[in-house]
């Protein structure tokens, strides 16, 4: 049981360590905190069971279309929200004002687009025999989920640190007056990195249904607080930390699930609880975001 | 500090944003009885869940209420005793959004503004919960619809009803005595952490022990647990001939789900609400996950052949179908049982004053039967009448799903 809860613990959180990468990208680079996170992971996950639904669209063909449908709207989005709050004295509180509202009024569209109803995926689709490894059973999709999510890490990864855009982006992250100084497109990288969170999120919510069991209208809370914590566990502003936080959360929930179930609900506000008070900075800290 | 600072500021205000989503204190005030001669219609105030976690079972609930009261309207209103006449039904519903927090609000806010003659509770019983105290409170009889806690339903508690199911801790007899039946002595049970679950699995562990089995696996998991698979990994660890989970519908759809990707299989398989709401779970997880395994079934997937009053089960599916274009379900017939009920409660008590609601209750119980089964009430206002038997589902690649009854309907 030990054993396949660790497995069972790092595949879970591989998917929410990449679930909470857009919402570190966005906090790292415009300091704004992004309520309605959960609410996109949960359009993309409308957006796979439409697709394959309506018209058998494999939920890794939805990815590329979440990513690129997402990508196009929170740009659109960006600019008549961020720029007005990044100019306010204090866009972190703000922030939180606005995406709240934001997650409102979306959790109340999905209702009326997509009812209250939960909805799923088959998860034959990625396959139905199971992965045998070390004497113990791991679904099929499971295994693809979490190989996803770790390529879009990599790519993210990569985007960060080979890419003009992302030079940018974790110059914006280390100061953002600095950066501006030193004429770095400042504007033009928090919009791209906005649209880029907001991409990741979709296409995280894409695979969701494969992780979570089902998704509904009321999902998103859920998942932002998880992808809040994750993000804190790790460090705000550092997307590797993210990685860590999902890992360390992902393997905490399956040991509470073996040995402690009633309480597995318990562990991102325990674990939230833990690094505020111990190391507020997250695991990663300050000293990686700087290197 | 600083990231500290944003850390703990972030839920403070998240707190505080939260809390602006509540409808606003409500104040407890004891209920007075209009007089007889003012009272030109009689108000029923009632809460759903719009959207949240109870969404799929409370709208469709009170979809049921609704629908009843239209009917009732449509033929002059509701006979009220106390008046020597029929005056219509008026619904005030407020949206709690599945929040407890915000239910309790707004069942205070139903009582002492709107003044309702009639309190029903929202669906299930984590709503149910909070309606329990205020209406005791304020001494006003709660029609509780679908909160079967045994929590509920105390000596001291004159003011509550439970109109369409039975109290939860009675639900798994029938299913006790079908494991007992069938010789299975390695039984795992996976509940959720709520009243609901958790007195069905006290019955259950119960009656088993009393039969010498000591279930494998008796594991409680939160109520908003949406992954299974590690849990049914260490179910299958434990070796059971029989799996039972008690959950609420999300819960159920994703154990299921999970358990047809799992590639396990058992002799029997048990899950709630496949009975109630068949559909949900064809169109959500697939024919195929829940062909084969056992449920309690409900009407319409089962009939009642004794009804005395109201419509019985095909009746109501026509009635309904025509007047709001869906195919009705076990909760919009919970939500129409529910306004029988009323109805009942209105045409035999002799005053309006909430004890007399209470005792014409008392005095009609154990004599109707609707399309839900079998109306009776213990002291305490425990539903006793009905039963749910185990049943085992066919259901096929269009959709379509049936049940053998296991165990005799009572």
């Amino acid at each position: 049981m030990l054993e396949y809860s660790l497995i069972a613990g790092i595949l879970f959180g591989v998917f929410f360590g990449f679930m909470a990468l857009g919402l570190n990208l966005i906090f790292g680079v415009m300091q704004v905190v992004n309520l309605a996170h959960g609410d996109f992971v949960v359009l993309g996950g409308y957006l796979a069971v439409v697709a394959y639904s309506s018209a058998h669209v494999n939920p890794l063909m939805s990815l590329i279309l979440a990513l690129v449908l997402f990508v196009v709207v929170a740009y659109v989005l960006y600019f008549p929200l961020i720029p007005r709050l990044t100019k306010s004295k204090d866009p972190e509180m703000l922030s939180l004002i606005l995406f709240f509202g934001l997650s409102q009024i979306i959790e109340a569209l999905d209702v009326i687009g997509f009812g209250n109803n939960p909805r799923s995926l088959p998860l034959a689709i990625m396959g139905s025999v199971p992965l045998h490894f070390l004497g113990q059973n791991y679904q099929m999709a499971w295994v693809i989920t979490a190989l996803v999510s770790l390529i879009m890490i990599g790519v993210t990864y990569g985007f960060l640190y080979y890419t003009r855009i992302g030079y940018a982006a974790r110059a914006v992250m280390g100061n953002r007056d600095e950066a501006m100084a030193s004429g770095l497109p400042v504007a033009q990288t928090s919009a791209i990195i906005f649209a880029v969170g907001i991409g990741l999120a979709a296409m995280a919510g894409v695979m969701s249904p494969f992780m979570i069991g089902s998704i509904d209208p009321s999902t998103g809370l859920g998942l932002t607080t998880i992808a809040f914590a994750i993000v804190v566990i790790g460090s705000l502003g550092n997307p590797l930390g993210s990685v860590l936080g999902g890992l360390v959360y992902g393997i905490s929930v399956m040991l509470m699930q073996t040995y402690f179930s009633s309480w597995s609900n318990l562990v991102p506000y325990l674990l939230l609880l833990i690094i505020v008070l111990v190391k507020p900075s997250g695991l990663l800290g300050r000293g990686v975001r700087n290197a | 500090m600083r990231k500290r600072k944003q850390t703990m500021a972030l839920f403070s205000l998240s707190a505080a944003l939260l809390g602006t989503t509540l409808a606003g204190c409500g104040t407890s005030s004891t209920t007075s009885v209009p007089p007889a001669k003012n009272v030109s219609q009689i108000t029923i105030g009632t809460l759903y869940a719009g959207s949240g976690s109870f969404a799929t079972s409370s709208l469709p609930e009170y979809d049921g209420l609704k629908f009843w009261a239209n009917q009732v309207n449509k033929a002059g209103g509701v006979f009220v005793k106390a008046l020597n006449k029929k005056v219509p039904i008026k619904i005030v519903a407020y949206n709690d959004q599945s929040s407890a927090t915000t239910a309790t609000s707004l069942y205070s806010q139903l009582i002492s503004v709107n003044h309702v003659n009639i309190l029903v509770a929202d669906f299930g019983s984590v709503l149910t919960s909070v309606a329990v105290p205020v209406a005791e409170e304020n001494k006003m009889v709660l029609f509780d619809q679908s909160g079967t806690g045994t929590t509920f339903f105390t000596p001291n508690n004159p003011y509550i009803v439970l109109t369409s199911l039975p109290n939860s801790g009675l639900w798994p007899d029938s299913l006790a005595q079908y494991l007992i039946g069938k010789h299975y002595s390695r039984i795992a049970i996976l509940y959720d952490t709520n009243d609901f679950d958790q007195s069905q699995d006290q019955t259950l562990v119960t009656k088993l022990k009393a039969a010498g089995i000591t279930p494998v696996y008796n594991s409680g998991v939160p109520t908003s647990t949406s992954s299974y698979s590690v849990l049914l990994n260490n179910i299958a660890q434990t070796k059971p001939q029989a799996v039972i989970e008690f959950g609420y519908p999300n819960n159920d759809v994703s154990f299921l789900q999970a358990l047809k990707a799992s590639g396990s299989h058992y002799k029997m398989v048990f899950t709630v609400f496949p009975g109630q709401l068949p559909s949900l779970f064809t169109s959500s997880v697939g024919p195929s996950a829940i062909n084969g395994t056992y449920t309690y079934p409900a009407p319409p997937l089962i009939s009642h052949a004794h009804v005395n009053y109201g419509m019985d089960s095909s009746q109501f599916i026509a009635a309904f179908k025509k007047a709001t274009g869906d195919n009705a379900n076990f909760l919009n017939i919970a939500g129409y049982n529910t306004g029988l009920i009323i109805q009942k409660t209105l045409q035999t008590a002799n005053s309006l004053s909430q004890l007399s609601l209470r005792h014409a209750v008392s005095r009609f119980s154990g004599t109707i039967e609707t399309l839900d089964g079998k109306f009776q009430i213990n002291s305490e206002g425990a539903q006793t009448g009905e039963t749910l038997p185990v049943g085992k589902i066919s259901a096929n690649a269009q959709g379509q799903v049936s049940v053998q009854l296991m165990t005799p309907l009572s």
